[in-house]
C-alpha cells in the first residue's frame, strides 16, 4: 500500500520533471524541423482515415438515435443543430482523442520503449544527438498540432454523416442543413472545444513519450509501456475534458 | 529522403484543408453574428427588457438584421439596449421607428423587433436613438385576464340562480320547461291552432275565388255599386214613405199603429247605415 502510494507520488514527480524538460527543450535550438514534419505525417495524416470513418459514423448514428426523441417533441427541425452542437462540442474531440490515444499514444510508447530497451537512445546520446529533443519534443509537438486538425476534420465529416442520417427519413438540402447548423452555432461552442483539443494532443504525445522513455530494461516492459500509455492517455483525456467543460461553463455563465 | 518529400505534400494538404475548414466555420459563424459585414449601431431605451440577452436577434420585417451588442442599466427604470445592425437595412429604418421586445415562439429566445416608422421621415443615423414600445406585459395580461375571470364568476353565479329558479320555481318559464301537464295542454293548443289555421286557409281561399255571397261582398265591385244604388233608391223610397207616413200619422185612427211603426223604421235605418259603413270600410281596406 505504502509502496503503491509512493509509486504514485514518484510518478507524479517524474511526469512533472518530464513536462518541464519538454518546455525547456522546445524553445532551444537546434530545432528538428524535418523530424517534426515526418512525425506530423506519421501521427496526423496516417490517422485521418480512422478518424474520418469514426467521425462519419458518429454523426450518422447520433442523428438516427436522436431522431425518435426529437420527433416526440415535434422538434425534428432542431436535429441538425443539436447533432452539430454535440459533435463539435463533445463527441468529435473526445472520439478523435480516444482513437489517437489508442493509435498514437500506444505507438509512441511501444516505439520509444523498444528504443530504450534496445539501448538505441543511449547510442544516440553517445553520438551527440539529444534524444529528448529528437524523439520526444518532435512527437509531442506533432500530436499537439495534429490532433486539433484531426478534430476539425472529424467535425466536418461528422456533420456530413449527420446530413446522411437526416436524409434517410426526410429530404433536406445540404444548404438548408448547413444553414440550420450555422444558426445554432456560436463562438462559445467552437473556441473552447478547439482549445481543449490542443491539450488532448499534448497529453496524448506526452504520456506516450513518457511511458516509452521511462521503460525499464526488458522486452516485456515495451508491451507494458504501450498498454499503460493507452490507459493513462484515455484517462487523462476524460479528466482534461471534465476540467475544460467546467471552465467553459464557468466562463459562459458569467 | 525521396520518399519523405513524396509524403510532404500530403501532410501539407492535410494541414491546409484542416485550417481552411476551421477558418470557414469561424467565418460563417461570425457572419451570422454580423462580425465581418459592415454594420451600424442603434440604441433604444426600455423600462424592462424582460430577459433580453446580449447576442439575441434583432428583427425588422421578420428578418434577422442584427444582434444585441450591449444591455446597460442607466437608472432604476431605464435600460439602454445597443444593437449592431446590417448597413443594408439602415435606409428602411426611419427616425420615428419603434423597438419592442417579443419572444420567438413559445419557448424561444427573446427577440427585439423594430417597426419601420413613417416613410417620409428621414433615415436613422449611425448611433441613432429609436423609441421603444412597451409590448404586452405578462403582468398586465394577467390583470386583464383576472378582471374577465371575475366577471365570468359573477355571470356564472347568476346563471346558477337562474337555472335553480327554472328548475324549482313557479313562473311561466319554469312551467314551460318542467310541467308535464302544461306541456300537454300547450301541445293540444298547438294542434287546435294548426287545425284552425288550416280552416282559415281554406276560408281565405274561398274568399278569394269570389263565388260565395261573402266573397262577392268583399271582392266584387259591381255588387258594391249595385248595393250603393239600391241604398240610394231606398233612401228616396223611404223619403216618400216618410211623407206618406207623416200624413198618415196625423190621421187619428192610425196614430197608435204608426208610432210603433216609426220606431221600427228608425231601427232599420240605423242598421242600414251600419251596413253601409262596414261596406265602405271593407272597400277602403281593399
Amino acid at each position: 500500500m505504502t509502496t503503491n502510494l509512493k509509486d504514485v507520488f514518484n510518478n507524479t514527480t517524474n511526469v512533472t520533471i518530464f513536462t518541464f524538460r519538454f518546455w525547456d527543450e522546445v524553445f532551444k535550438p537546434p530545432f528538428e524541423i524535418k523530424e517534426f514534419i515526418k512525425q506530423c505525417y506519421l501521427l496526423g495524416y496516417k490517422a485521418l482515415p480512422l478518424v474520418a470513418i469514426t467521425g462519419f459514423i458518429m454523426g450518422l448514428v447520433l442523428t438516427i438515435q436522436s431522431r425518435p426523441t426529437m420527433a416526440k417533441f415535434g422538434a425534428e427541425a432542431w436535429l441538425p443543430g443539436m447533432v452539430a452542437l454535440s459533435m463539435i462540442k463533445e463527441v468529435a474531440p473526445i472520439i478523435t482523442a480516444l482513437i489517437c490515444a489508442g493509435k498514437i499514444s500506444s505507438g509512441i510508447g511501444a516505439e520509444l520503449g523498444s528504443m530504450k530497451v534496445t539501448e538505441q537512445i543511449d547510442a544516440m546520446e553517445v553520438s551527440a544527438i539529444n534524444p529528448f529533443k529528437y524523439l520526444v519534443v518532435t512527437r509531442i509537438l506533432a500530436t499537439t498540432v495534429m490532433i486539433p486538425i484531426l478534430v476539425v476534420f472529424a467535425d466536418c465529416i461528422g456533420i456530413i454523416g449527420g446530413f446522411t442520417g437526416m436524409n434517410i427519413h426526410t429530404d433536406v438540402t445540404l444548404f438548408r442543413y448547413l444553414h440550420k447548423i450555422l444558426e445554432s452555432l456560436n463562438f462559445i461552442d467552437i473556441v473552447p472545444a478547439t482549445i481543449k483539443t490542443f491539450f488532448f494532443g499534448f497529453f496524448i504525445g506526452m504520456i506516450g513519450c513518457y511511458k516509452g522513455f521511462t521503460a525499464s530494461n526488458g522486452t516485456e516492459s515495451v508491451g507494458r509501456a504501450a498498454n499503460s500509455a493507452v490507459v493513462a492517455a484515455s484517462l487523462a483525456i476524460f479528466i482534461i475534458d471534465m476540467i475544460a467543460v467546467q471552465l467553459t461553463d464557468l466562463y459562459a455563465s458569467l | 529522403m525521396n520518399k519523405e518529400s513524396g509524403n510532404q505534400w500530403k501532410l501539407g494538404m492535410f494541414v491546409i484543408i484542416g485550417i481552411i475548414l476551421f477558418v470557414i466555420a469561424i467565418y460563417f459563424i461570425g457572419k451570422s453574428k454580423n462580425l465581418f459585414s459592415s454594420t451600424f449601431t442603434l440604441h433604444s431605451q426600455f423600462k424592462n427588457v424582460r430577459g433580453l440577452k446580449v447576442g439575441n436577434n434583432v428583427r425588422f420585417a421578420g428578418i434577422n438584421v442584427g444582434t444585441i451588442a450591449e444591455i446597460e442599466l442607466i437608472t432604476d427604470t431605464s435600460v439602454i439596449v445597443d444593437m449592431i445592425m446590417k448597413v443594408e437595412v439602415q435606409k428602411f429604418i426611419k427616425s420615428d421607428a419603434m423597438a419592442s421586445i417579443g419572444s420567438d415562439g413559445l419557448m424561444g429566445d427573446k427577440v427585439l423587433t423594430i417597426y419601420p416608422g413613417t416613410f417620409n421621415k428621414r433615415m436613422i443615423s449611425n448611433n441613432g436613438f429609436i423609441n421603444s414600445k412597451n409590448a404586452l406585459e405578462m403582468e398586465e395580461l394577467l390583470k386583464s385576464i383576472k378582471t374577465s375571470v371575475d366577471n365570468v364568476g359573477i355571470i356564472t353565479t347568476q346563471l346558477a340562480e337562474f337555472t335553480f329558479k327554472i328548475n324549482n320555481g313557479k313562473g311561466a318559464l319554469s312551467k314551460l320547461i318542467t310541467d308535464e301537464e302544461f306541456s300537454k295542454s300547450l301541445k293540444g293548443t298547438l294542434i287546435n291552432l294548426e287545425i284552425s289555421s288550416k280552416e282559415f286557409a281554406k276560408f281565405t281561399v274561398k274568399m278569394n275565388d269570389g263565388k260565395g255571397a261573402l266573397s262577392k261582398l268583399v271582392s266584387d265591385e259591381q255588387l258594391a255599386n249595385k248595393l250603393d244604388s239600391t241604398i240610394s233608391n231606398l233612401q228616396t223610397g223611404t223619403k216618400g214613405l216618410s211623407e206618406n207616413m207623416e200624413a198618415a200619422k196625423s190621421n187619428l185612427f192610425l196614430r197608435g199603429f204608426f208610432n210603433t211603426k216609426k220606431k221600427n223604421a228608425a231601427k232599420r235605418a240605423v242598421e242600414l247605415k251600419k251596413n253601409e259603413k262596414v261596406l265602405k270600410e271593407v272597400n277602403n281596406s281593399k
